[in-house]
């Protein structure tokens, strides 16, 4: 579904990516692990449209996307990123935040169901519906972007360290919704610094070092390989 | 990896890349930031009124006209390049000098020669405490600051009728006697020349570089060590002492003042010719002054029909500049500097270096 | 128990707002309005209204520019200027043919139709300038963005005011009214038919822009625009689309509001230079973005203004609110409403 060959990605003359080539296919929930200043937010949002690839391709379900606008990736081609520094809209509410979520879908059944699943999904939400985003905790933020990201039902959720920040049983929540949310059929591709709890949940993973993808395969085989339990296992 | 085994023999450095002492005219010349193509420029300016047709008197009026905004250009340039504030209120300024100076003379009797001078005074005062209302703003916000103080100077002038006569006009007693207007180019000549002198020399300054520093980045600069209260006011104080002390001369040389000199169209005037002239170059308003000023006087005698086309003029030029080249003519000039030497032999380099 | 306590949240909060910067300011103003009919009578208070009416609305549209695009428009007050020229010019030809076919239904309908005009034309001319000249100094500035958006538009404003003075000349083009309709009485005062219907126009205009911001899904996508600008790409939202969006609404607000206040204000070139630096005031007073803030603003800065010319002198009302916003930009720079624009100080 999503194939990235040799991209190139930085900020003006710091460049961050280096030919780095990942491949997602439809269904499957994949992680991108690695330690701080890897890339990791940068690739997404490369993917995302936020930022213009130096060169190399991003390639999705066989049209090339490097470098569209990013309302575009996400209203045209289905692509929902949730950032790390979620991008809220403080100044509106937690029902705001969500019909904007949704600012592409015309059918408003379609939004209503967006917004049923995601009240079925994250209950305290539903609680604060009107409470402004600003107001809201940590972890009720990081609800809320999830929340919003996939109200336009997107084919492809790109998720950037949902856990970051969060007490051990929000992080639970979260990533359940992950589970659920890859069950009812939505491709995933993960960025995360809890490389354990990660690996577990994941099907495939790449570990990003130095702007470069220094291993892959499947979660289990990682879970399992040296170099990943002594340098991010702590094992 | 292999080193070299040769050294090289002390003797054979060149002498040439051994830097020698500045000498007391190199070191004014770097204060001064004038080429000789400046120098050259600013002699031929001084001569021009002998020079037919620069002898006339409608093409003086021009020229003293140019260079009063030349001075003004100067002067807002060392503010607006230096520590990075736009003192949209700059006219009100020169207005306090001007309406200083021709009430002393009026009312007091003072000669005008001195009441510039005092003019000064009002208007430093004024400045400073702009700088001071300005000093926790940031960029624009400072700007609409000084933008409201002179929107308030401007209500004061035009409402305290009992002492500027309000719309009705003040009239202040010129410098000289003559009608002839090339004496008052002289005047206004020598006022630009000092105004160049004195700011460039700052600007070259170790207060010039703290100046800029906070015109870059004002965390860093504090973190330097550089008091930014101090040397914001200080900047602002001596902007509008300047201002104030042209403003005199607008009083005496024009001979009439309305609030209408306080008008932010004529800070605008000024502001884009600066920036057409090259922010932070302060030479590049007062090179770009005369030929605009010149055209635009022009314009308007021939193009009677169609007044102000000299205004549209200058705000399709700031558009254009702040869109496509915002470095200015200075900028432009940089270039072709830089294209003119890279024909030139460079002396060092065709030095052989001996082995 | 959990009513009582809901009760006394309810009313801890509603203290909290009343005694906040923002509800002090709005009481204040109303006892001040309060005590200026007791002693000048209402004349000065139904000014205030009507012109305050349509100082908001052009507070409002300069906030929303502000806030969603980072710019602080310097040529806002060119858009009330080519307002009231395009009433003029759509009205007084009317008004010329009513005066040899009368007919009660035109009459009555010719001011809307110049006012609409003017709403077209400003929304026109304000998009345009957004795809020409801001887009293009988008595409070439990163850095100091509002400095130089800001002089663009002082580049703007100068040859509006300019090109029309040469096509249009420096005559006043005024009216004497737009209705023909005799003045009537409310409360002992004389309210002429023009305030009257201007004040309501106002008033409509701002429910429907109010209602347009907070319901409409458009409107939704202003807000989140000038909320986190990176969000709104992540939605889906077509920054473009909404940039000329903005730029139109606020623009035809203004030529709006000249257009209705034609019977006040003639249509000359400078005519923009007054609501201009007003707007402002609302802005800097309320809180620069904050546009709701700029809807109830423009009332309190016209009070503002009648009250000084009738107790201090015509002519200082330039000057008196001006020193005032400056009291406010040094002590509270972001606004006595607040302002969710960041980055006022310089730290």
């Amino acid at each position: 579904m999503l194939e990235i060959n040799d991209l190139n990605a930085g900020y003006g003359f710091l460049q961050v990516l280096w030919n780095v080539s990942m491949r997602v296919e439809k269904g499957e929930f994949v992680a991108l692990v690695g330690p701080n200043g890897a890339g990791k937010s940068t690739t997404l949002k490369t993917i995302a449209g936020l930022l213009a690839p130096m060169s190399g391709e991003i390639v999705l379900n066989g049209e090339a996307i490097g470098g569209m606008e990013a309302h575009r990736v996400s209203s045209v081609k289905g692509i929902s990123f949730i950032s790390e520094s979620l991008n809220l809209f403080t100044g509106m509410s937690v029902h705001e935040n969500l019909l904007l979520g949704a600012y592409i879908i015309q059918d408003q059944a379609r939004i209503q169901e967006g917004l049923d699943i995601v009240y079925q999904l994250f209950a305290r939400l539903k609680e604060r519906r009107n409470q402004l985003a600003g107001t809201l905790s940590g972890g009720e933020r990081k609800m809320l972007a999830i929340g919003r990201g996939i109200m336009s039902a997107p084919d492809l959720l790109l998720v950037d360290e949902p856990s970051l920040g969060l007490a051990p049983n929000l992080t639970m929540v979260v990533f359940d919704a992950l589970e659920q949310l890859r069950q009812s059929g939505v491709t995933i591709l993960l960025v995360e610094q809890n490389v354990n709890s990660t690996l577990k949940i994941t099907d495939r993973a790449y570990v990003l070092e130095q702007g470069q993808i220094a291993m892959e395969g499947s979660s289990r085989e990682l879970l399992k390989n040296e170099h990943v339990r002594s340098a991010y296992l702590g094992i | 990896m292999t080193q070299s085994t040769k050294t090289m023999p002390s003797e054979s450095i060149p002498a040439t890349l051994e830097v020698p002492p500045e000498s007391r005219l190199q070191y004014i010349n770097r204060m001064l930031g004038v080429s000789r193509l400046g120098l050259v420029l600013v002699i031929l300016l001084a001569a021009l009124p002998f020079i037919p047709p620069f002898n006339r008197e409608d093409l003086l009026r021009w020229m003293i006209g140019a260079t009063l905004i030349a001075a003004q250009a100067i002067a807002f340039d060392f503010t607006t390049g230096y520590i990075n504030v736009v003192n949209f209120g700059f006219a009100a300024f020169l207005g306090v000098g001007a309406y200083t100076s021709a009430l002393l003379a009026v009312e007091l009797g003072v000669s005008p020669w001195i009441g510039i001078f005092a003019g000064v005074v009002p208007a430093a005062v004024l400045g400073f405490f702009t700088g001071v209302l300005t000093l926790r703003l940031r960029g624009i916000f400072a700007a609409l600051m000084s933008w409201f103080v002179g929107l308030a100077l401007l209500g004061i002038a035009r409402n305290w009728v009992d002492l500027t006569r309000g719309p009705l006009g003040l009239s202040a007693p010129r410098f000289l006697e003559t009608s002839s207007n090339r004496p008052y180019f002289y005047i206004i000549f020598a006022m630009m020349i000092v105004t160049y002198v004195v700011l460039r020399w700052i600007t070259r300054s170790h207060i010039g570089l703290a100046f800029r520093a906070l015109g870059q980045n004002i965390d860093a600069a504090r973190a330097s060590g550089i008091n930014p209260t101090f040397y914001r006011v200080l900047n602002f104080t001596v902007q509008c002492a300047f201002a104030g002390w042209l403003g005199g001369f607008y009083a005496h040389y024009y001979g009439i003042l309305t609030p209408q000199v306080m008008a932010t169209s004529h800070t605008v005037e000024v502001l884009a010719i600066a920036y057409v002239g090259g922010r932070g170059s302060i030479w590049g308003g007062a090179f770009v002054a005369f030929p605009f000023i010149f055209f635009f006087e022009w314009l308007r005698s021939t193009l009677t029909d169609l007044p102000g086309l000299h205004l549209v003029l200058y705000g399709v030029l700031l558009i254009l500049v702040m869109i496509f080249y915002p470095g200015g003519v200075a900028q432009l000039y940089e270039l072709l500097k830089d294209l003119v030497s890279r024909f030139r032999p460079d002396p060092v380099s065709t030095t052989k270096v001996t082995k | 128990m959990q009513a009582t306590q809901t009760q006394e949240s309810f009313i801890t909060d509603l203290l909290r707002k009343v005694f906040s910067a923002a509800g002090l300011t709005i009481l204040l103003t109303l006892v001040i309005a309060g005590a200026t009919v007791f002693i000048a009578g209402p004349f000065v208070l139904i000014n205030a209204i009507v012109t305050g009416g349509m100082w908001a609305l052009m507070a409002a549209g300069l906030s929303l520019v502000f806030g969603v695009m980072n710019i602080v428009n310097f040529a806002h007050g060119e858009f009330f200027m080519v307002g009231t020229l395009v009433a003029y010019f759509v009205f007084t030809p009317l008004s010329a043919h009513l005066k040899t076919n009368p007919s009660p239904l035109l009459s009555a309908v010719a001011p809307f139709l110049g006012i609409l005009a003017a709403a077209l034309v400003g929304a026109l001319l304000g998009a345009v300038i957004e795809k020409t000249v801001f887009l293009q100094l988008r595409k070439r500035t990163k850095e100091q963005w509002i400095m130089n958006s800001f002089l663009l538009t002082v580049g703007l404003s100068v040859i509006i005011i300019n090109g029309v003075q040469i096509l249009w000349g420096t005559n006043f083009k005024g009216i004497t009214r737009y209705w023909e309709i005799p003045p009537f009485d409310i409360l002992g005062v004389t309210v002429s038919v023009d305030r009257a219907v201007v004040f309501f126009l106002a008033m409509a205009t701002m429910l429907l822009f109010w209602y347009f911001l907070r319901n409409t899904g458009t409107g939704r996508a202003i807000r989140a625009v000038s909320q986190d600008e990176t969000g709104a790409r992540m939605v889906g939202i077509d920054m473009n689309r909404i940039q000329v969006l903005t730029m139109a609404l606020s623009s035809a607000l203004a030529a709006l509001a000249g257009a209705s206040l034609l019977f006040m204000f003639p249509s000359y070139p400078t005519v923009g230079l007054k609501p201009l630096y007003i707007a402002w005031y609302v802005v800097i007073l309320v809180g620069m973005g904050n546009v709701a803030g700029a809807l109830v603003g423009g009332f309190i800065v016209a009070l503002l203004q009648t009250m000084t010319s009738y107790f201090i002198g015509p002519g200082w009302e330039d000057v008196i609110p001006t020193a005032f916003v400056m009291l406010i930009l040094l002590v509270k720079p972001s606004g006595l409403f607040g302002s969710e624009v960041k980055g006022i100080h310089e730290r």
